[in-house]
């Protein structure tokens, strides 16, 4: 294989410099040559048409206008996270949310953390996404971040950053789980040697940390998920989640509020709704608090959401959590809040808010990233060393006239895994990782995550709205010397007694040995005649009958 | 009708029927098995297991030990010695369809016939290096297509009782094979908390994929995919076509329509009461009725029902020429 990442370039997860693969990743490696670019390729093939027979599509901006109902780009070598690697990420990321968790809970009540003066307040209250219409309430269990999705990479000396935190709502899930469906069908041999852990309990997770955080019912709470319509370019993945949970997806014409309570209109007239979760941003839910234009939102959400007769995740106003410049305060969040060190990393952030930190950035275009806080999905990210210096000085022009929108940090360089090329060659891709956490009684985190890759040689754009791709991620079971997937174990099972298995005609034994001693006309007389005494069936073993030994009891019991 | 034509309806539904049942296990096992189970350090005794050691159990196919995942995968999907195996039961279906191509409309004589050609196909092998999934896809497919014709295209008389009867009680038989093997013996202790086991049988789920019923599952029980609802469901859930309950109530209604005189009829009255005692277990069901013994009770009655069915309907018919002996 001509594969080989070069020495001091990115950190290449499957293979060290020199082509050899990591301990963790020989198997993975020796099952890509087996296997061969052309029936990658093969399996390519088949996986678009797979997915494209079932749905799992997304609309992306081409260059030609908006390009809708894609494949989605799985690429068929997976990412293998190895069971300590995960662990530290598990740790840092639950650690990270409290902390977000505990600030969203401050910012709308005491503010402890901007009397600190560890927070500016004007930063705060500046943020698109800070929701004073909340200010003061408090979900169930103190919860407002119940679904999170932190973006991660790997930089080249191996450790992990935090790249962004996404607490609004944050998407791909339903991805992670179709990818490792799609994986276990295309390229089964993969996982032979190892023991990959399971990403289709999420739902579950998901589910039952809405009911957690719904306000307590007579019977079983009412959850739904909320979808702003068929026409979003993310409804696969809320019809997903609905349909993985069991629960109605409704958009807002199904919603009703009176007096303070949240119905969904249905066949059998209204029905109280206890929990929400939500697929669209704040400022679309409630025309009568946000946005009066939103034709999208529900009248009077918020002041059911006041009187606490309905849980909304993720809450109204995480957002503020979620904004680029709060980013560049978590790790100090973390130490004031849980009086932990951060177990996770930032990448170096400079606020463009900040002048010495603007001029200070300015100064270093040519290095930096540069990025609109506000905003997600890529939109509006400019990478230094690869942008002209005439679109860095017009882009200067724009961030010095809006500083607070902005923020500028040091270029990761993102980890590479091998990816298959439409020929099935492999080559380095860079990748990132989004794991999806659910904060319900407790934080779990599905292992693994949405792997996004940059489908274009040297790019570090992973956005699939831009035409990145992902991978199945696997996290490994911590024990390897545990028996490996598929395999027969050891303990030996005491199946229960079964009736033997019957082909056909087995109960006519009698009769067929008749026929084959005697294949003649007057065989067959012989059995027909012989059916005649058994026509009339003399029942079975009334002994070994447990229905008719006792006639009168009911039958089974 | 003749018996022996009923009988052969009656088993070209069976082998229909398993071999769609066949494929469905199968692929559940196999996606399931390359995967860790869900925390499988934390399930007690409580788990629901379904692996290769079930599926030779279930099938009851000869338990040689030392077989390894690809050798029950490959034997019982394309070994044509294996009885059991899923070519075998369509081998057996096409050669019961062809006996009685004059009875089934030609087109469900087709969709049987293309089926088996297709898996006759020296490909068939290349491609089940490549992934099973390719082949138990088809072969569910194929085995929708044929019922969606019987549906369509076929008179319903007497034959399409019996090749329905044969098609539900093999559904009812195998789905309880699943539930005995894969079900934990003694059932979780009632003090268990039902949220905490929830999340670590993974393979009940993997249960309710190989049945097929993932979705109107979560569509009809609120609770999460845990060892006693999905039992519960597979057994008792008239509105699940692939119930147990719910193929014992076809099968009823089949036989009904098939005999002059169903009052009288063994098999239909051990049906009525079968039915009438699954809906009165399924609503006194609670955890502390005991799963595994109420499928071994049906599973048995099921086989006495069947004899039944052989003797009052099938007696005297010789076998049919070309069938494969056990």
């Amino acid at each position: 294989m001509a594969y080989g990442p070069e020495t001091g370039g990115p950190f290449d997860e499957v293979f060290a410099p020199g082509a050899h693969p990591h301990p963790h990743t020989v198997s993975l490696a020796r099952e890509l040559a087996d296997l061969g670019p052309q029936a990658l390729a093969e399996a390519g093939h088949r996986r678009d048409a797979i997915f494209v027979q079932q749905g799992i599509t997304f609309d992306a901006s081409g260059e030609a206008g908006p390009v809708r109902d894609r494949p989605f780009p799985l690429d068929l070598v997976p990412r293998i996270l190895p069971a300590p690697e995960w662990d530290h990420i598990e740790r840092g990321l639950a650690q990270r949310i409290t902390a977000l968790n505990r600030f969203i809970d401050d910012v709308y009540h005491e503010r402890e953390i901007v009397r600190a003066g560890l927070v500016p307040w004007q930063l705060i209250v500046s943020r698109s996404h800070f929701a004073r219409a909340v200010h003061g309430i408090r979900p169930p269990g103190g919860v407002y971040c119940h679904v999170a999705g932190c973006d991660l990479v790997k930089d080249s000396d191996g450790s992990w950053k935090v790249l962004e935190d996404n607490v609004r709502t944050p998407s791909g899930i339903s991805y992670v789980l179709e990818n490792r469906v799609a994986m276990t069908r295309l390229v089964p041999q993969f996982f032979r040697d190892y023991r990959v852990r399971p990403v289709d309990q999420y739902p579950q997770i998901l589910a039952a940390a809405l009911r957690a955080a719904a306000p307590s019912a007579e019977d079983e709470a009412t959850i739904v998920v909320w979808t702003p319509g068929s026409m979003n370019s993310a409804y696969f993945e809320h019809s997903f989640i609905a349909r993985q949970m069991g629960v109605e997806l409704v958009e807002a014409s199904d919603l009703v509020v009176r007096d303070d309570v949240v119905y969904m209109r249905t066949t059998a007239g209204l029905r109280r709704v206890h929990a929400i979760y939500r697929r669209l941003d704040d400022d679309f839910i409630d025309p009568l608090e946000f946005r009066p234009d939103s034709l999208l939102g529900v009248p009077g959400l918020i002041r059911a959401y006041r009187a606490g007769t309905v849980a909304i995740a993720n809450a109204v106003g995480t957002g503020v959590a979620d904004d680029k410049a709060i980013y560049h305060y978590v790790p100090e969040m973390i130490k004031f809040y849980l009086g932990e060190e951060p177990i996770l990393d930032n990448v170096q952030t400079y606020l463009m808010a900040d002048p010495k930190q603007l001029e200070y950035a300015l100064g270093r275009m040519d290095e930096l990233v540069f990025k609109p806080t506000n905003e997600s999905g890529g939109k509006g990210v400019c990478i230094g060393p690869r942008t002209s210096s005439e679109a860095l000085a017009s882009l200067a022009a724009v961030i010095r006239s809006k500083p607070e929108d902005w923020i500028a940090q040091e270029l990761v360089n993102l980890s590479t895994v091998p990816t298959a090329g439409p020929d099935g060659v492999l080559a380095p891709r860079h990748v990132d990782l989004r794991p999806f956490a659910v904060f319900g009684e407790t934080i779990k985190i599905v292992p693994g995550g949405l792997t996004r890759v940059a489908m274009v040689e040297g790019s570090m754009i992973v956005n699939s709205s831009q035409g990145g791709g992902s991978k199945d991620t696997w996290v490994l079971e911590q024990h390897e010397d545990a028996p490996v997937g598929g395999e027969v174990t050891s303990t030996r099972i005491v199946s229960p007694i079964m009736p033997d298995m019957r082909y056909g005609s087995e109960w006519h034994g009698q009769q067929q040995q008749q026929q084959q001693q005697a294949p003649t006309s007057t065989g067959v007389t012989q059995t027909q005649s012989q059916s005649q005494t058994t026509a009339v069936p003399p029942g079975a073993d009334p002994a070994a009958d447990p229905a008719t030994a006792h006639p009168t009891d009911g039958g089974l019991a | 009708m003749l018996s022996r034509i009923a009988q052969e309806l009656f088993w070209l539904g069976r082998n229909v029927a398993r071999a769609e049942h066949t494929a469905r296990l199968l692929d559940g096992v196999f996606q399931a098995s390359l995967q860790s189970a869900a925390d499988t350090s934390r399930s007690g005794n409580a788990a629901v297991r379904l692996d290769w050691e079930s599926i030779v159990a279930i099938m009851g196919a000869e338990s040689d030990s030392g077989y390894g995942s690809a050798d029950v995968l490959r034997r019982m999907t394309l070994d044509r010695n294996e009885p059991a195996s899923l070519i075998s039961c369509v081998d057996r279906a096409r050669e019961g369809a062809r006996t009685v191509r004059d009875v089934v409309s030609a087109e469900m004589w087709e969709a049987i016939n293309t089926t088996q050609l297709t898996l006759l196909e020296s490909d068939s092998n290349g491609r089940f290096g490549m992934g099973p999934y390719s082949v138990f896809q088809y072969v569910r497919e194929r085995s929708a297509l044929f019922w969606g014709l019987t549906s369509r295209t076929m008179l319903r008389d007497e034959a399409n009782a019996f090749l329905t009867a044969g098609g539900r009680i093999e559904s009812a038989d195998m789905v309880l094979r699943m539930l005995r093997v894969a079900m934990p013996a003694p059932e979780p202790t009632e003090g268990e908390t039902v949220a905490d086991a929830s999340l670590q049988d993974g393979q009940a789920q993997a249960l309710l994929h190989a049945v097929g019923g993932f979705q109107a599952f979560r569509r009809a029980v609120p609770s999460p995919a845990h060892a006693g609802p999905v039992a519960r469901f597979l057994l008792y859930e008239r509105n699940y076509p692939d119930s147990v309950a719910a193929s014992v109530d076809a099968l009823h209604r089949a036989l009904g329509n098939a005999d002059d005189s169903p009052r009288r009829s063994e098999p239909v009255l051990r049906l009525s009461r079968l039915g009438a005692d699954l809906d009165f277990r399924g609503r006194g069901a609670q955890a502390s009725v005991n799963l595994a013994e109420t499928c071994e009770l049906v599973q048995s009655e099921l086989t006495l029902i069947d004899k039944d069915i052989a003797e009052r309907y099938f007696a005297g018919a010789m076998p049919a020429a070309g069938l494969v002996m056990a």
